[in-house]
This record gives C-alpha cells, structure tokens and sequence, in this order.
C-alpha cells in the first residue's frame, strides 16, 4: 500500500488536540453497550419464495461462526423438516440459513426459537465453565 | 408413546469416532431428532446441563487448557473461531515516521511495529478504551483519550568510546545497536494516565522483541496509534496465539498383547499413554478373557488416552491387527487457549460465550424488527 | 491524435533538463545528496559534475525526506 502523506493538521497532532475535548466530556462515564460495532442495523433479510413453513435467511456480516451453531440447534427442534447454511460467495460477508419445518409452526418462529436455544446453551457453558475454573482454583491451592 | 431410551453402552457407542490406519468412519454427529426412529433428540436446556462438563487441566495466564464434555463441534468451534477472530484486542494500527534511517524500511518496520503485542492495565483495556471509528476516505480520524494509544520509539545509534579497540560485536561496539520492543515508549495524554499508571502502563508483551538493526548514524524516530480491532479485520489483533481444540482419543485394546509384544505396542504411542503391568492370577483365572495360562507375564494397558497424538503408527505393525482399535470422542473437546497478553486464557474463553450470547441476542431482535 | 504522432519542440529551452545540457548553469540553491561509497555529504548545484568530492564515487543518493510520512502498519 503507497504511503499517505499526512495532511498537516491530520493525525499525529490530533490525540493532543483531541485531549481537552475528551476530559471535557467525561468518556468512561456512560454507560454503553459492550459490542456496538454493529448499531441497530437491519442484519436478517426473507429471501425471496418463502413461504411460511419454508424460508432463507439472509444474515450480512455472519459468516461459519454463527452459521454452524444456528444449523445445529435449529436441527435439534423436532418441528424442523430441514435446517442448512451456506455462504454463497467467499468475498461477500453474507451467510444463508434454509429452515423448512412440519405444519404447525412456521420457518420464523423456528429460527427465533433457535436463537433462544442456542443463548441458554451459552448461559449453561459459561456458567459451567466458571464453577469449574473456582473449582480448579481451590484445588491448585489446597 | 414415551420416546424410545436407548442404553448408555449405545450412547457411548455413538459418541465414537472410528479411526482406521487409511480412513475415518462416523465422522457426523447423529443427535437430531428424526436420525433414529423413536428417539427424542430434541434441543433440551436441562438434559444439556445435566450431561455438559468442563474439566480444567491447566489455568495461566497466557495459556490454559480445558475439556468440554457433551457438546457438538458446530458450538465448540464457534467459541474457537471468536475467540481467534471477535474478541477485541490492541494493536498497532499507524505509524507516523518522522525519521528512519535504518536498512528496515519504512512500509516493513510498520508492518512489524504492528505485530508487537502489547499489554497494560485489564481495567483500562476492557473498560475505558473504546472502539476508533475508521474515518471515511480523505477524512480525518476522531483520535481521543478513550480510543487511541500513543505510543513512541526514538532511537540513535551512536560508537561507544569505552568499547576496546577493535571490537566486532556491534552489541559492545555501539550503542542502541539492536533496537528491541521495550524502547517503545508509552505517552498517556487525557485521561489514560489514571489507567494505564505503573504497572498497568500499555506496553510489548514481549520486551525482547527484535525490531531493528542499527550502525552508528543511522536512526529511527517514530510516532505509533495503537487502537482496539479485531482479528477478522487483521491477524495482529487476535488475542490469542492459538486456540484450539482436538477430540478425545480412545484406544480399546480388543484381544491381549503380552510380553516384548507389549513393550513394542507402548512403544507406538508417546510416553505415558500405554502402562505395562503384569497378569495377574485373577486375569489368568477369567475364561475367554486370553490371559489364561499367562499369569506372571507383561500385558499392555491403556492408562492414558489423552496423552496419545493418535499417529496411528500400531495400526501400521502385523502383530497387532485385530488387537487394537483407535477412535475419538465425538463430543469431548480438548481446548488449548494461549493468549498473547492482553487477556487471560479462561477470560479468552468466557468472553467468547459471552459474544456468542450477544450475537444471538442482537439477531434475535432484528428479527423481530423484521417480521413486525 | 496518437502518442508516438510527432510534436514539434518548443524553441524556448525550459529551464531544468535544457538547460543543464546546453552547459549554462543557473545558480540555485545548493542540495545535499549521499555518496554511496563514503556516506560524505556531497552538496550539488545546477551543473555540478556528479561526483563525490571526498572519494570520487560517481552514484549519490538523496536525503531522506524531513517531512512525516505516515504508513499503516498492516
């Protein structure tokens, strides 16, 4: 990558300029929410030719990570006639999500459903995790 | 009808991965409702809890290993990949070169300059800094106390006049000769001075990092931003050397292996995984169990299975065809987590839960938005 | 209009290259270049032969810039 030539009032002098502005306003403060990379954006979108019980989701900026993990416990629902992921590009940060489920439910109560599973599994791992890092704790002691 | 229960000796059975000396069967995972007919393998918070187990072998600060029990690959490499490429770190992101007279070139010493890993205060870190937004092309950047580290590396190589005459070590013969990680210089502006005072001050890692050569003349002067990123943008901010994961392995020793047999079978597996004992009188007495009339002769055991690297190399010996068979546990994930400094390793792994909930968390609502 | 199509010069000689080769030498600010052999300063003028003046050595090199240059490190 060429090198940019600094424009004379660009950054090296700004975190020095920049000070007063911050101890003006108090920064740590406020409280804010822990990730806030992604503000409220619109992230999940319906392909086209859903139907109730048979849609794709498109999910921008998700990729393997969440893909897998929402295909697994999506699968576990019994109401779930089909549950897949792909990505359709590598060079897009686009992840799709095909739920097909049985009659009675519908493809969006399966995927929100499959949002809430997959939260408590979280809460079990991290819960577990931490007992059992006191545990060790106490255990390297004795 | 209540669902059909099938046996432990099943379930085990299973979770079992079979590893064969060209090939691997049951690969997939097979819990899902409609896999078996009459059995409920459906999504159920309290039977996980009842059967999911974390055991922990080994809990420093830069590294820490542990297992999950009970939980399939889809979940567990999520927390591997967010570990490695969503949770936030520090680094290097500009370098303001005022001089660098050194061979290094400019594009390359920042290029390194922004490998560095660096530490300081937890509280400060995690709490006080904040995201730095990325200006949009040919805009200035909003560089503040809360998103923005200044850091400094100023150095001069000069002759040393004490060195005795003739000296060849560049080390003794001159001075700043080798410029390492530790001469970067910390300069707290705003309010980072509360945070990142003595010990918590931001600083490499690993001090003894080489960065640059110098000859007496030459020198570097140089300005650096560090901010907070994460790995999926640059591998510099991924707060973790590695983290990883391999499956539980499992060696069932099927028929006896006795004698210098017994000695050359251990000998296929690292130390410690394969134990030689003696058969004793009670072996010797059960019918069919093949150690009968062996009493006072060396049999293997299998002692340690998490020690083995599963090589596969029994597989590869005539003696022991039929005798032995190697697998994995599907769902006993063996976790190693080095941290490269600015988090601990279990800390590592409870914020990767922790990100995992929130994306779960912040989807669920756009979802909703959605359909509403 | 092609690039190679032929273009007729300008007669007056711009001040620079031109002048240099016809030999008359303006006097301008002298500038310091690098000897590659001896590292020794060599200031230069419009004209001045390329040559170190300690050593002889015919390649020079410019200074490093004196101005900040900024560089992503990635």
């Amino acid at each position: 990558m060429p090198p940019k030539r600094k424009a004379p009032a660009a950054a090296a002098a700004a975190p020095q300029e920049d000070v007063s502005m911050a101890d003006a306003s108090s920064p740590a403060g406020e409280p804010e929410p822990e990730y806030d990379m992604m503000t409220d954006e619109q992230r999940i979108r319906i392909l086209p030719g859903a139907s109730d019980t048979a849609a794709s989701f498109e999910f921008k900026k998700e990729d393997h990570t969440l893909g897998n993990a929402l295909r697994y416990i999506i699968m576990k629902n019994p109401d779930v006639e089909f549950c897949g992921y792909s990505i359709p590009h590598p060079s897009e940060d686009l992840m799709n999500i095909r739920i097909q489920t049985y009659e009675g439910t519908t493809a969006v109560e399966a995927l929100e459903k499959g949002f809430s599973d997959l939260m408590d599994l979280c809460d079990v791992v991290g819960e577990k995790f931490q007992a059992e890092r006191a545990r060790f704790a106490d255990e390297m002691k004795a | 009808m209540a669902p059909y229960q099938p046996s432990q000796a099943e379930l085990d059975r299973r979770k079992i991965v079979g590893i064969n000396a060209e090939t691997v069967t049951d690969v997939t995972s097979t819990d899902y409702p409609g896999h078996y007919t009459g059995e409920d393998h459906s999504w159920d918070k309290n039977q996980f809890e009842d059967n999911f187990q974390v055991k922990m072998y080994k809990n420093e600060p830069l590294e820490s290993s542990f297992s999950l029990i009970g939980i399939d690959a889809a979940v567990s490499n999520a927390f591997r990949r967010i570990m490695i490429a969503e949770i936030p770190s520090v680094a290097i992101e500009k370098v303001f070169v005022q001089n660098n007279t050194s061979i290094i070139q400019d594009e390359v010493l920042a290029h390194r300059l922004g490998l560095i890993p660096l530490k300081g205060g937890k509280e400060g870190l995690l709490e006080f800094l904040k995201w730095y937004e990325k200006p949009a092309d040919g805009e200035p950047g909003f560089s503040v106390d809360n998103n923005t580290i200044l850091l400094e590396l100023k150095v001069e190589c000069t002759r040393n006049e004490t060195a005795a005459k003739g000296e060849t070590d560049p080390l003794k013969a001159y001075h700043n000769a080798h410029v390492y990680a530790k001469d970067i210089v910390f300069k707290p502006f705003g309010s980072q001075e509360r945070y990142f005072r003595d010990e918590n001050t931001i600083r490499p890692t690993n001090p003894d990092i080489l960065i640059a050569k110098l000859r007496p003349g030459q020198e570097i002067n140089l300005e650096m931003h560090a901010i907070k990123g994460v790995g999926s943008d640059h591998a510099k901010y991924s707060p973790v050397a590695t983290a990883s994961y391999r499956l539980m392995p499992t060696i069932t020793i099927l028929k006896p292996i006795l004698g210098k047999d017994a000695e050359k079978f251990a000998r296929c597996f690292p130390r410690g995984v394969i134990g030689l004992e003696t058969v004793t009188k009670k072996d010797a007495a059960k019918k069919g169990s093949g150690y009968e009339g062996h009493e006072g002769e060396v049999k293997a055991v299998v002692k340690d299975p998490m020690k083995d690297t599963v090589s596969r190399e029994c597989l590869r010996h005539e003696e022991f065809e039929g005798k032995v068979k190697l697998g994995r546990i599907r769902d006993h994930f063996i976790f190693l987590v080095e941290s490269v400094g600015q988090w601990d390793g279990d800390e590592l792994f409870i914020e990767s839960v922790k990100i995992l909930r929130h994306k779960c968390e912040t989807l669920k609502r756009s979802l909703t938005n959605m359909v509403r | 209009m092609s690039r190679e199509a032929y273009q007729v010069p300008i007669a007056v000689p711009t001040p620079g290259r031109d002048s240099f080769q016809t030999g008359i030498s303006v006097e301008g600010p002298a500038i310091n270049y690098l000897c590659g052999d001896c590292n020794a300063k060599v200031p230069l003028k419009r004209g001045d032969p390329i040559r170190c003046k300690e050593c002889g050595h015919r390649v020079l090199y410019k200074e490093r810039t004196k101005r900040m240059v900024q560089f992503e490190a990635r």
